[in-house]
């Protein structure tokens, strides 16, 4: 059997794009597909998913319509074992939503502490990039939540993940993808 | 409720559950294998960073404590197939060093058996499952043994920059020993160097327990029974024997299995946990810890990886998560000056975009548009030279049962790990070989990918030795105090070397299901 044949074959052989929930029916979508249906959010509240936004484009440029948000959200809605979050391998303790209220939360109130009251997502581009950076090696004063080196990792690493880790991401560096049995929609 | 008696219940269907399972059911013993995670197939392992975090575990029963807490989820197995599900397979082997580190520099333990006594095993092993490489190239390090099946694996650019690299800075490299197939190999086909081991091989090219020791169990008879998950190891009124365990089932209802003997395959750290669980008036301490080593020195190896960008293409996206190239030129314990213990040297590894191994971790440090800027220069330039280090085993490094408990009520426990100055010196040692190695190479850039000294592979817990006074279980597996109680895994490890362990659980693991089989009479009595 050739090569292009035994790829072939494995091809389908399971279902893996996410389920979301549009107009009371689910279905089966990208992240990136999610976002541009602006599908509702299950976990997440709007203020928290401003902020995963906003960080998520400061960590990885194209998070945001990557789908980031609804990433995080639909697989916070799932049960831990079912999870594909990187948080699973970081070693964080289910339910993951604690971590993630508790990381979102404390970037805002230590951007409103140091910026005249306005949560990261008002932040301007280069003062989001200026946090970010105190915020990975520990140096944003008064932090109090998850460690900020920890936040950066778990977040960039969600980033990348719906930036670069799917196989639209793998085209659009130019990287064969070369998959035994291919995500569905593309993941 | 109680089940018919079996001959042997094995808990955890990873790399020894596995491979015990083949050999008992092959010599006719009636054999359940009880998992606690979901009966993963092949067509479930979906080429994805992400879709194949799912076989791995989302939160397990224990915290972790100490200087440098054991990051167990990126490695560690849930469900059937174990970690060696997603393993790498690399299959280096211990060497004749390995064996007699105290004896040798009164430092660490020995093994109670020598290179000699697993030798046989290797080889049967890599009959057995199919090993690609070069084994005559390795006696320039090991005694000799017999040809592997398969010749060494291709390798790629991205491989041969690192040969030249360390060649030039005096260190040999010979082809890495892989459990994957080069060549077609007992029905299974030869890899095509698509680089998602790391996320479960689906076609079979790759030795997983699931085309390998699995497979044979169950043609053999034996039953595996997943979501299954073992909370006691029950024993008689006299403490003399175990009778079988008590394990909660996929609707999370209370099961007893008996059986005549148990075999304990669950992982270094949950094994001890199960037999401090199964404490008992006549085992206060737990089953087989009259000696107090019970869950007592715990072990991991730990990573200097040394990245270098070259402008050209070097085929990075092709290959093996294994390595290409080996060497074991660092391997003697005292190597490095002013640190003990071994170092294992390997290059040559496809690379993936994301997840913990993928380069857009590569510039950690990189954000925002640095970090888009960096992805379109490493896409195909960047590749990554590994070496691994040794800790001696610590008596403080532990597995104890801990407050809380979990879903079925039992109690959780905390693994307690720090790293002494001897593996601190190494790590930092081997950072700066690999920055005199990449040099060499020619590359554009290169530096250290230094970040927390990481923790690797999990061993000890129920270390092996020679009697109840120093040890837990004999060099098969067997626990000094209960002799139808088995401990199987790299938990039985008395030291640790430097290379990944996958092949010698396999091999300590066929001797130990071997002796278990001729001797059935007298430990199943």
């Amino acid at each position: 059997m050739s090569e292009i044949e035994r790829r072939a074959l494995m091809k389908g052989a399971a279902l893996s794009a996410l389920a979301f929930t549009a107009g009371g029916v689910e279905v089966l979508l990208s992240p990136r597909q999610a976002h541009a249906q602006n599908i509702a959010f299950k976990t997440l509240n709007a203020d928290q998913v401003a902020t995963l936004e906003a960080l998520g484009d400061t960590l990885v440029p194209g998070a945001k319509q990557a789908g980031i948000s609804h990433f995080v959200d639909q697989q916070l809605s799932i049960p831990p074992e079912q999870a594909l979050l990187e948080a699973r391998i970081l070693n964080i303790r289910p339910p993951y939503a604690n971590f993630y209220r508790a990381a979102l939360g404390t970037v805002d109130k230590a951007s409103k502490a140091h910026n005249a009251d306005r949560g990261f997502a008002q932040l301007n581009d280069s003062e989001r990039h200026a946090f970010v950076d105190l915020m990975r090696q520990n140096k944003v004063e008064g932090w109090q939540g998850p460690p900020g080196p920890f936040v950066y990792l778990v977040l960039r690493s969600d980033a990348v993940d719906v930036v670069y880790g799917t196989m639209d991401g793998y085209a659009a560096l130019g990287i064969p993808y070369m998959p035994h049995i291919a995500p569905a929609k593309r993941w | 409720m109680a089940n018919a008696k079996v001959d042997v219940v094995i808990v955890g269907a990873g790399a020894s559950g596995t491979l015990y399972a083949s050999v008992l059911a092959k010599a006719g013993k009636k054999v359940v294998l009880l998992e606690t995670g979901p009966d993963w197939q092949l067509t479930d392992l979906i080429s994805s960073d992400f879709w194949g975090r799912r076989v791995k575990p989302a939160g397990i029963p224990f915290l972790l404590e100490g200087k440098n807490p054991y990051g167990y989820a990126y490695q560690a197995g849930w469900g059937v197939g174990g970690a060696a599900l997603h393993y790498f397979a690399n299959f280096p082997r211990y060497l004749p060093n390995d064996f007699k580190v105290k004896s040798e520099h009164n430092r660490g333990l020995d093994w109670p058996i020598s290179y000699a006594d697993v030798a046989p095993y290797y080889d049967k092993v890599a009959a057995e499952i199919g090993v690609s490489g070069d084994a005559k190239a390795e006696e320039l390090w090991r005694p000799k043994g017999a040809p592997y099946p398969m010749p060494p694996m291709k390798t790629f650019r991205n491989g041969d920059v690192w040969k030249k690299g360390c060649e030039a800075a005096g260190i040999r490299m010979v082809p890495a020993a892989v459990g994957m197939n080069s060549t077609p190999f007992k029905g299974r086909p030869a890899c095509i160097y698509d680089g998602w081991c790391h996320v479960g091989c689906p076609i079979g090219a790759l030795a997983n327990p699931q085309v390998t020791y699995l497979a044979d169990a169950k043609k053999a008879g034996a039953e595996v029974r997943a979501l299954s998950t073992v909370t006691r190891v029950l024993t008689n009124e006299a403490g003399s024997k175990v009778t079988g365990v008590e394990y909660y089932d996929a609707k999370k209802e209370k099961q007893v299995q008996e059986a005549s003997v148990v075999i304990l395959a669950a992982w270094s750290a949950q094994n001890p946990r199960l037999m401090m669980n199964s404490a008992t008036d006549k085992h206060p301490k737990g089953l087989a810890n009259s000696s107090g080593l019970l869950g007592k020195y715990m072990m991991a190896h730990y990573a200097s990886g040394t990245w270098a960008l070259f402008d050209d293409d070097v085929e990075n996206h092709m290959g093996t998560v294994g390595a290409q190239y080996m060497s074991y030129d660092r391997y003697d314990k005292t190597s490095k000056k002013g640190a003990f213990g071994s170092t294992y040297i390997v290059a040559g590894t496809a690379l993936k975009t994301s997840d913990l191994g993928g380069f857009a971790n590569a510039r950690f440090d990189l954000f925002g548009p640095q970090l888009a800027d960096f992805m379109k220069r490493a896409k195909r330039g960047i590749t990554r030279l590994t070496a691994f280090g040794e800790e001696m085993p610590n008596i403080e490094n532990r597995i104890e049962l801990a407050d809380g408990k979990d879903e079925f009520g039992m109690p959780m426990a905390k693994i307690v790990h720090s790293f002494d100055q001897d593996a601190v010196a190494l790590w930092n040692a081997n950072f700066e070989e690999g920055m005199t190695i990449a040099k060499a190479t020619g590359a554009k850039e290169f530096w250290s990918a230094r970040g927390n000294q990481p923790t690797i592979h999990l061993f000890g817990g129920t270390i092996m030795g020679n009697g109840a006074g120093d040890s837990v279980c004999d060099s098969y597996g067997q626990t000094h105090e209960i002799g139808n109680l088995w401990v199987a895994g790299p938990g039985l490890f008395p030291t640790e070397g430097a290379s990944n362990p996958t092949y010698t659980i396999f091999a300590v693991s066929q001797r130990g299901a071997e002796q278990l089989v001729s001797k059935w009479g007298t430990v199943a009595g």
